[in-house]
């Protein structure tokens, strides 16, 4: 089955500047993708890319089978798409702006009605007088008003309180199920930890990384505090997968990737008087990734 | 398609009603005006000589203010509708590049309406608005017209309003295709406004110098005089289809250009 999302040496520069950079990318339909990344990382061009809305300086992409740039509209036929700056018309409703895109993409007036009941947003309030989040709400139902197989978020929660949040998680986990394919962006790893099933993250322009969220945690680090009833020997946490974070007389901050045994098996030639062990949030191995070289950003360790 | 023509239309809608509004109340007042112009003819005529005669004919005023032709002609067509049809049609043409600065143009861009159609609503809307405001302007005429008797020809101003259309189309053809080439408001704005003042300089430069005179064809507003049609009901063909050519070419080159065009600001 063709790829939902496919990129190939995706690249657009911008003068000097390549905001994606040979971007090599393939999501399988019915799979929900996060794009993971900073400000300015090259989420927003990659996805405008996707849409078409940009021509790419080299490499190509293809949507549902279709060439994102040379077969725009036909690409655009089973895709919804809200960016992460949703801009209206501000003499218009939300529901007169939700009807246009409506008509746009082939649904019905009102189709919007049964998500905006969930969103509890107020259709009948010009947009300009709404607030930045109930403006995100209108995004993100005009994103899930239709059946298309592919939907196409850009930091689609940035702005929502909460319960909204919660609301769009869930309304994921129902595309997941309807088998809609689902990629978004965002540099809201807990809400990508919660709906995605891999993530990408993507660095100056260039995809550092894409695994499965588990992988993800598991591939990379915890925390390990210890208080040790005396100091420890020489070289004693000299380990492959540990590093030491800090050491004083007894008390020690270890970072351990993936397998804990060893550490293990070595504390128990000693006496430990207490121990915390904390799997990283995704946000910290993602801040992890991108804090230093880009070595560090390949998993190889804590600077 | 429909969607998009409704929304422009309904966009155009406030600019249409308000430069309406200064049109009627402008050229209906100026109609109102005509019966004591004639009252006092002599008078005009007189205070005419005060000023020279190549800097009259260069606002489009030759003969008598007396003449129905010339009356309408420089100051509701060469006077009025120039400044009406700039604003309107700059503004309604550089929309497009506002809507991709705000980032409105994704959402529509974004689904399976085709860019080309797209940008067609927007042109028909123009179109629309500036039939609009240039029956509103002939109307006002002709109503006044019909309430005061100066008798004006209204067969020929209708026509008259038929060339300002293609006029207006002119200005609003090119300035979609600049706006389509730069995707920046104030750039295509401001160079098309730039390149209207120029063209009317040129005009008034070409009317005052006799040895200039041949700058004049290379001014738009060459082609803009209805004193003739209005006298004599002459109507200026070729002067409507250079108008229409250069329409349609803005528009064309500006559907051509759009379909390809990268929409990174």
């Amino acid at each position: 089955m063709d790829a939902a999302v496919l990129t190939r040496g995706l690249t657009k520069c911008f003068g000097s500047k390549c905001a994606v950079d040979a971007l090599d990318l393939e999501i399988a339909p019915g799979e929900i993708f996060g794009l993971v990344g900073p400000d300015g990382a090259g989420k927003t061009t990659t996805i405008r890319l996707l849409l078409g809305l940009l021509r790419p300086t080299a490499g190509r992409s293809t949507v549902l089978g279709h060439d994102s740039w040379q077969d725009a509209p036909a690409a655009h036929v089973g895709l919804a798409y809200v960016s992460s700056d949703p801009a209206y018309l501000g003499q218009l409703t939300a529901a007169e702006q939700l009807d246009y895109m409506a008509s746009l993409r082939g649904l019905p007036k009102g189709a919007w009605r049964r998500v905006a009941e969930r969103f509890e947003l107020d259709p009948t309030v010009q947009v300009r007088k709404l607030s930045g989040g109930n403006r995100k709400k209108v995004g993100v139902v005009q994103a899930f008003m239709g059946e298309e197989p592919l939907l196409v978020m850009d930091e689609p929660t940035s702005g929502l309180d909460p319960l909204m949040q919660r609301e769009f998680l869930t309304l994921v986990s129902e595309a997941r199920a309807a088998g809609r394919t689902v990629f978004l962006s965002s540099h809201n790893l807990p809400e990508v930890e919660r709906a995605c099933d891999r993530v990408g993250i993507i660095r100056e322009g260039r995809l550092v990384d894409v695994s499965t969220v588990s992988d993800l945690r598991a591939s990379h680090w915890r925390s390990v505090s210890l208080e040790l009833a005396a100091p420890p020997p020489a070289g004693f946490f000299e380990l492959p997968n540990v590093r030491v974070v800090s050491a004083s007389a007894r008390d020690v901050h270890l970072m351990v990737q993936g397998d804990m045994n060893p550490l293990l098996r070595r504390l128990a030639a000693i006496e430990v008087g207490d121990i915390s062990i904390t799997t990283l949030e995704i946000e910290d191995v993602f801040l992890k990734l991108y804090d230093g070289s880009p070595a560090s950003a390949t998993g190889q360790g804590p600077e | 398609m429909i969607a998009a023509l409704r929304l422009e239309l309904r966009r155009s809608r406030m600019l249409a009603l308000w430069l309406g509004v200064v049109v009627v109340l402008y050229a209906g007042g100026i109609t109102l005006f005509y019966p004591v112009v004639l009252t006092n003819a002599a008078e005009y005529e007189k205070l005419m000589t005060i000023y020279p005669k190549e800097l009259m004919a260069a606002f489009g005023i030759e003969g008598s203010l007396s003449d129905q032709g010339t009356f309408l002609n420089s100051y509701v067509f060469q006077f009025l509708w120039p400044l009406v049809a700039a604003i309107a049609a700059i503004l309604m043409a550089t929309r497009v590049a506002a809507d991709a600065d705000s980032g409105f143009l994704d959402g529509p861009l974004s689904t399976r309406l085709p860019r080309v159609r797209y940008l067609a609503s927007g042109i028909a809307g123009q179109v629309v608005a500036l039939a609009a405001l240039a029956a509103t302007m002939v109307g006002a005429i002709v109503v006044v017209d019909l309430l005061i008797e100066p008798n004006f020809p209204t067969g020929r101003v209708i026509l008259a309003g038929v060339h300002a259309l293609a006029m207006a189309m002119a200005i609003a053809g090119v300035t979609t295709f600049l706006t389509i080439v730069f995707l920046d408001r104030g750039k295509a704005g401001g160079l098309a406004a730039g390149i209207l003042i120029v063209m009317y300089l040129l005009r008034i430069l070409a009317a005052i110098s006799p040895n200039m005179a041949d700058l004049s064809r290379l001014s738009a507003f060459r082609y803009f005089d209805l004193k003739v049609l209005i006298d004599t009901g002459a109507y200026p063909l070729g002067d409507t289809l250079l108008y229409l050519a250069a329409a349609v070419g803005g528009w064309l080159l500006a559907l051509w250009a759009f379909r390809r065009r990268d929409l990174a600001a």
